[in-house]
């Protein structure tokens, strides 16, 4: 059952020439987990945008072809609409912090507010969201006297606790350190395993290896791969193209070019893989 | 970086009881009743009767005390000064400084006026003090005040202080890439040359970002908005408020009719 729909979606920005999206067909199945991938200026924020209906309704522009969501049209809807069905967290956490509330339970329970969610209601999901993204002992907090990590899940949760079908993260650990990183992870991967249909720009290989169902590659506005990780992050198609690609897959093709690497074995993406296939090449 | 944002003190007291309105009305009320009466006395009467009493019922005096001393009695004695000084009018000079007098009159109105101003910081801060930002912008959201009017507010009060901090980085990093800062008016006019392209459209891009967080938050939803918190408006603060109204009215009815 497809949750994600586009069909030849081709998109400009206002006052520009080039169409930011070319042509895009993607299907996503309900509960998948798809991680979007691609170097800078290939598209993949603007298709975050389309997935939440912000392309075209908040940014104006030219958008053909049709994109279909959790059952919502964009020509056919409102903006109001795709954010009941769809949460978009992006990159800068302290730009998603409203900035109208003084404590965490209040900025998280914001959304529920502007849907007009009974006060009791509003409670008792405020309540289950912050203990779904375990962030329950900073609920008294001021959100700008958290770091970097723990706002992130605040923002998350802020969004989770509308109860979206379908989460569109759009490089939301760029600006984190490892911890940070680890932490959101941690907490999209639990979500994946109740079911959450989740759409991820990331730059972070080795993490997309360990979790995505599968990933898609843009470039220069159009779709230029996708398929299972595995086949994915390790295809010389993406050499030479601005692809960020996983260090552990880089060495081992170094590896394979100095002949220590046998060349039809399966290149590592993460490090437990680069381990194990190093490993046995030293014995 | 856990700053006190906001004059907010969280105290349990009577004042912090009452709803935000009805504070906000006694602050205008007492400002009115400064400016518009007949009576000379009225904003020193005021003062000692009704802030100063009001300020130990909120539990806030120390709070009260240490900014009428840091603020409130330095700018009033400098507006102060300058009325007495500049103000020309009255004949009875008391006091000659090369060509400036201060007269008999020019006195008594420079106090009136430093008076009114006083009384009407204080009644002013006295509600900051006694009233959580939140509560008031739900209050008067739920009155009819339009959501992005209260959000423009709010969200100012607690960003800036960010965006201080921001600007802090941005000028330490023209510090480090060489930017003089110190030195003549005109080094340090021009060290604001490239601070100001990051701090506009870094500013910028984040206004952008933040308006299209809170609309994935629903912000812009036309359906009637409910609050997590409930703020109470007892009988007590509606009579209240009444009551200040007609007094100001009263007020104004006697300014009129002694005029």
């Amino acid at each position: 059952m497809n949750i994600v729909n586009l069909t030849q979606v081709t998109y400009t920005y206002p006052l520009t020439d080039k169409p930011a999206l070319s042509k895009v067909d993607l299907q996503v199945k309900e509960g998948e987990f798809l991680a979007i991938i691609g170097p800078n200026g290939s598209g993949k924020s603007t298709l975050c945008y389309a997935l939440a209906g912000f392309v075209p309704h908040f940014f104006k522009g030219e958008l053909e072809g049709t994109v279909q969501v959790a059952g919502v049209e964009t020509k056919s809807s409102t903006l109001n609409e795709w954010v009941m069905n769809v949460g978009l967290v992006f990159q800068n956490p302290f730009n998603q912090i409203s900035g109208a509330k003084y404590s965490v339970y209040e900025e998280i329970a914001f959304g529920l507010e502007n849907m007009g969610v009974p006060r009791e209601e509003i409670k008792s999901r405020v309540d289950q969201a912050l203990i779904l993204t375990g962030i329950d002992d900073l609920a008294d907090r001021s959100p700008y006297s958290l770091s970097g990590g723990q706002q992130q899940r605040v923002a998350l949760t802020s969004i989770l606790v509308m109860q979206p079908k379908v989460l569109v993260l759009d490089e939301p650990t760029s600006q984190m350190d490892p911890v940070g990183t680890r932490e959101v992870f941690g907490v999209i991967r639990s979500l994946t395993g109740r079911g959450m249909t989740v759409v991820m720009v990331e730059h972070k290989m080795e993490w997309i290896g360990q979790f995505a169902d599968r990933v898609v590659g843009l470039y220069d506005g159009k779709i230029f791969i996708n398929g299972k990780p595995r086949e994915v992050l390790t295809s010389a198609r993406l050499v030479g193209r601005g692809f960020g690609i996983s260090r552990y897959t880089s060495t081992a093709r170094e590896a394979i070019k100095e002949g220590i690497w046998p060349e039809d074995r399966e290149l590592p993406v993460t490090l437990d893989e680069a381990i194990k296939g190093f490993k046995k090449i030293s014995k | 970086m856990h700053e006190r944002l906001s004059f907010y003190v969280k105290r349990d007291s009577l004042l912090h009881s009452l709803n935000p309105l009805t504070k906000l009305t006694l602050a205008f009320g007492l400002t009115f009743a400064g400016f518009l009466s007949p009576w000379y006395w009225t904003p020193h009467i005021v003062i000692l009767l009704i802030i100063i009493p009001l300020s130990i019922i909120g539990k806030v005096q120390r709070e009260y005390f240490n900014a009428t001393l840091r603020l409130i009695l330095p700018a009033t004695s400098f507006l102060f000064i300058m009325q007495a000084l500049f103000q020309p009018i009255g004949k009875t000079i008391i006091f000659q400084i090369w060509f400036l007098h201060v007269t008999r009159e020019s006195l008594s109105f420079a106090f009136a006026n430093a008076s009114r101003i006083f009384a009407m910081v204080s009644s002013f801060t006295l509600f900051l003090l006694t009233t959580h930002p939140s509560e008031l912008m739900s209050d008067l959201t739920r009155r009819g005040l339009p959501s992005q009017f209260a959000y423009v507010i709010i969200s100012t009060i607690q960003i800036i202080p960010q965006m201080q901090a921001k600007a802090q980085t941005i000028i330490a990093a023209q510090r480090s890439r060489g930017l003089e800062t110190e030195g003549s008016i005109f080094k340090r006019i021009g060290a604001l040359v490239p601070l100001v392209g990051p701090l506009v459209f870094g500013s910028l891009v984040e206004v952008e970002e933040r308006a299209i967080a809170i609309e994935a938050r629903g912000f812009t939803s036309t359906r009637k908005k409910t609050s997590l918190r409930e703020i109470r408006d007892s009988g007590l603060d509606k009579i209240f408020r009444a009551v200040l109204v007609l007094i100001v009215l009263a007020i104004i009815a006697l300014k009129i009719w002694t005029h």
